[in-house]
């Protein structure tokens, strides 16, 4: 671009420097400055740092730690059925403690339940972003009566009784379908209705993004040099939609989150013995052991309460950094 | 009687022995501690008045009509306000299972080969309202069983056993004949008599009459579905106000003559029975004394039971009875490779009954492990007797004995084992924790099984109780409990057992066990009339069951119940294995 910033390998010390004083000068890319911001907010970069360890965990965890559906029965005291010890058996062999009823480790299953919980939340948010940019922007850029026929369906989507749907549906399909059985079958379908009815959210926020960006000049000035539709769509439109993307896909993936673990608390999310931490919560809940090991529904609601406040702490630093107007 | 007789000779010699001994108390010294209200009467008295208050963590389970419930627990509150042709006597321990005449005054005279049961009624009980209880009222309410549509919820034992017309009774809300009094196989000769014809001789007959839905109705006051809100009582209390699953108030019945109903009492001034309260809340105002009576009757929750079973104070104010439920794992005799015995034995020998007992919740709210089917409350049962019947060392090794699964694995002809689903409610805690306990403790001998959880509601109707489904899904083994409608060996195995029990849709016979042996000696049971021939098939039933390895039994349930200090006369019911309902007082 611009020859002088190109200091030459053989350059004195004085052009260098006179090189980088030039590039401090030189205004930055919106990304630049969106990432300064970001770095300035700590509270946004520590969601961000225990997001990348919880991805982490949910990646390699699963290989560290013990077997999650073995039992300890002689860690239970068998006439309360509880576990020995303070704290629900926390010990060095199991930190998080165990179990009550069976002994299984859960620090073991709180890892594998990040894994499950995480694959489902991503692959699900995932769905629903690509649904939603694309009817989103469809409708916002075409406008007349695809958009009517967008809007109207995403008004319907968003005043579905999601909850109800996703119980009954979990009910009649069979054990195997569509070539996948048991829990995979399970996972499939959670990520298919959490993704499927999510994607609306994400519609509308693209649908007016694309709308008042359609107008500006810069999209009139290409129209004029002669750029049809996909031109205008997928270089100049969709560039400057990534930021919304970016932000609401962050904001996203908590929701779904919750609403996996609403859904396995009502029995219909992952078959035991899989863990995860919604049926981790119902277990604790349902079994009534909560009231006597408090440690069995403390962990897994820590471990989603601390995503959530992640993601969602990352996602509106991001939303700071991308979008100051929003700002506070 | 004998009971009776023995108790009264035991107060006059402690009379004797003790001069401080109050005479007033009517009985021998109250024993008192844990599981004292399981054999004696605690508390006994004969004070009036105070508000019984009684609550439950979820609503009626079915129904508070007579004619349309299943439920322990509302079979044993119902005899508040109803009369059965014959009840369970009202008596602490054993005694408590013994039949006897309730509106009837005698237990039933078998005539006609075993085919015709007269009983008659005792000529002066009345409706709340004063009218005379007649034969007929009885009559109705045995028609009214009939209409499968109306009343869905209540066993079915009318329909099938009594001597079918053409075309079939159709129930009196259709009955075009005179006075609604259709049903032939009923006949009524005079207002104190009732006579029932059978299809088939059923000597079990006094047990079926004993089933709330014998409690007489009045035709005129009949309001079908709407009944259960105000059923017209025959017992010590009626009903003054009822929102369904919100609150019940009983209140004296002023006509209720105790001269005709020695089993109940009529002590507190008012009954009042709350609904759907949040299960640990219960248990707390249980234990401050709030309410006296958890209504269920199926013991606290984890909670309360830490407490109890660790405070001693609380421990001796609480009993630990059997439940009557026995709960265990049927293993489908029809679903490969479990059709060939020796797999099926391999199951029974690599179960680890320690885990599947602290699945239902350990000794205390589980219950014993169980080496055969029927639980200790089962006239004649191996586990009243006290014989040891253990085939495959579920007491003695209770872990698993891994090296005998394997032989049986080697015999079945799988000898790296093999795959098959389970089944269990997945809305029931217990039953989740015991199909995982079963899926890890088959693992260590290579039998792998798949987790296939479905709703309490429709678990026997579509999917565990339709041999078809279970079938096509490979589902050996089904996770399921069993409470017999009536104490003896047929009550207790034929449902369950029995290859004519076998049905397409809900069926009971979940292990499709179709043994000749077993069939012949349920059937000589419903043909002798003589009790103790009839009580001795008991554990020939049982035994052969176990060597067909066609259940794998779990555990003789048990509950945990807090008996609360300011009741009186309070004790534990055999036949219902909770506290007695209808002699509660209060203090």
């Amino acid at each position: 671009m611009t020859a002088p910033l190109e200091a030459p390998a053989d350059a004195a010390p004085e052009t260098v420097l006179a090189g980088v004083g030039a590039k401090a000068i030189e205004g930055r890319s919106l990304g630049q400055i969106a990432w300064m911001r970001l770095r300035r907010d700590k509270v946004a970069i520590a969601g961000g740092i225990f997001i990348l360890f919880l991805i982490l965990v949910a990646i390699v965890g699963p290989h560290l730690v013990q077997d999650p559906t073995v039992y300890n029965a002689n860690l239970i005291d068998p006439t309360l059925s509880a576990p020995r010890g303070p704290f629900g058996g926390i010990s060095l062999a199991h930190p998080f403690g165990v179990e009550p009823v069976t002994g299984r480790d859960v620090l073991s299953r709180v890892v594998n339940g990040a894994q499950v919980s995480l694959l489902i939340a991503f692959l699900a948010t995932a769905l629903a972003v690509i649904i939603g940019v694309f009817m989103g922007v469809v409708a916002g850029f075409f406008g007349g009566w695809a958009d009517a026929v967008i809007a109207r369906s995403m008004d319907v989507f968003l005043a579905f009784p999601l909850l109800l749907f996703a119980i009954a549906l979990v009910g009649v399909i069979p054990s195997s379908a569509f070539g996948l059985s048991g829990n995979s079958l399970r996972i499939g379908l959670l990520i298919f209705v959490i993704g499927f009815f999510a994607w609306p959210y994400m519609g509308r926020i693209i649908r007016g993004q694309t709308l008042s960006l359609r107008e500006r000049e810069f999209v009139d000035a290409a129209r004029s040099l002669g750029a049809r539709g996909p031109y205008v769509l997928f270089r100049e439109l969709l560039p400057n939609l990534w930021g919304p993307i970016l932000v609401y896909t962050t904001l996203l993936i908590p929701t779904n989150i919750l609403f996996e673990a609403a859904l396995s608390y009502l029995g219909v999310g992952i078959i035991p013995p899989t863990p995860s931490w919604g049926g981790m919560l119902s277990d604790a809940v349902n079994s009534g052991f909560y009231a006597i090991d408090p440690m069995y529904m403390i962990i897994p609601g820590l471990a989603i309460f601390l995503t959530v406040l992640a993601f969602n702490l990352f996602g509106d630093g991001l939303r700071d950094a991308l979008d100051p107007r929003s700002a506070r | 009687m004998g009971v009776t007789a023995f108790g009264a000779v035991a107060a006059l010699a402690l009379a004797a022995c003790s001069s401080s001994t109050s005479t007033t108390s009517g009985g021998p010294t109250p024993a008192t501690g844990f599981n004292a209200g399981i054999t004696h009467v605690m508390n006994p008295s004969s004070q009036k008045g105070g508000t019984l208050n009684f609550a439950s963590s979820s609503g009626i389970p079915d129904s508070t009509d007579p004619g349309n419930t299943y439920y322990a627990q509302m079979w044993n509150l119902s005899r508040l306000y109803a009369m059965p042709l014959m009840t369970y006597k009202s008596c602490p321990g054993k005694c408590g299972g013994q039949v006897v005449p309730m509106l009837a005054t005698a237990p039933g005279v078998i005539s006609d080969n075993g085919l015709t049961w007269t009983y008659h009624i005792q000529p002066n009980v009345h409706f709340e309202d004063g009218t005379l209880v007649t034969s007929s009222d009885v009559k109705y309410a045995v028609e009214r069983t009939f209409d499968r549509g109306k009343f869905p919820l209540g066993p079915g034992y009318f329909p099938a056993l009594l001597a079918p017309q053409k075309p079939a009774y159709p129930g009196p809300y259709k009955d075009r004949s005179k006075n609604l009094m259709g049903l032939k196989a009923v006949e009524t000769p005079n207002p104190t008599t009732i006579v029932f014809h059978l299809a088939k001789p059923f000597a079990d007959f006094n047990y079926v009459v004993a089933i709330p839905q014998t409690a007489p109705v009045p035709p005129n006051k009949d309001t079908g579905a709407n009944y259960q809100l105000h059923p017209i009582s025959t017992g010590p209390y009626m009903f003054q106000s009822y929102q369904i699953n919100k609150q019940l108030t009983m209140v004296p019945n002023p006509h209720w003559n105790p001269a005709t109903d020695p089993n109940a009492k009529q002590l507190p001034s008012k009954i009042v029975l709350t609904f759907n309260v949040n299960p640990n809340d219960v248990d707390n105002r249980l234990l401050a004394g709030d309410i006296q009576v958890d209504l269920p009757g199926t013991g606290v929750q984890a909670a309360a039971r830490t407490k109890i079973l660790t405070t001693p104070s609380l421990k001796a104010q609480s009993d630990n009875p059997v439940s009557g439920f026995s709960w265990f794992f049927g293993l489908n005799t029809r679903v490969p490779p479990l059709t060939n015995i020796h797999c099926r034995m391999a199951i029974e020998y690599a179960a680890n009954k320690t885990n599947n007992q602290t699945a239902y919740g350990g000794p205390f709210a589980g219950g014993a492990i169980a080496s055969t089917v029927a639980p200790p409350n089962v006239v004649g049962s191996v586990a009243a007797s006290g014989k040891k019947f253990d085939l495959y060392e579920a007491t003695t090794k209770p872990q698993g004995d891994l090296t005998k699964a394997k032989q049986q694995l080697q015999q079945c002809g799988q000898p790296n084992g093999f795959s098959t689903g389970i089944t269990y409610r997945s809305d029931r805690p217990k039953e989740v924790s015991a199909a995982q306990a079963m899926q890890a403790s088959l693992a260590r001998v290579g039998i792998k099984l798949t987790l296939h959880g479905f709703p309490t509601a429709t678990y026997t109707s579509n999917f565990a109780g339709v041999p078809k489904y279970v079938h096509s899904h490979d589902l050996g083994i089904i996770v399921y409990g069993w409470a017999p409608d009536w104490p003896d060996g047929y009550g207790e195995f034929y449902y369950i057992v029995h290859g004519a029990a076998i049905s397409p849709v809900g069926n009971t016979n979940l292990e499709e066990l179709n043994d000749p042996k077993v069939n012949s000696l349920l059937d000589k049971f419903a043909t002798t009339t003589d009790a103790a021939l009839r009580n001795s098939y008991t554990a020939q039933i049982d035994m052969q069951v176990m060597r067909d390895a066609a259940i794998l039994p779990n555990v003789f349930a048990k509950a945990l119940l807090y008996r609360s200090p300011k009741l009186t006369n309070v004790y534990v019911q055999s036949y219902y294995g909770m506290y007695n309902y209808a002699v509660l007082g209060l203090k």
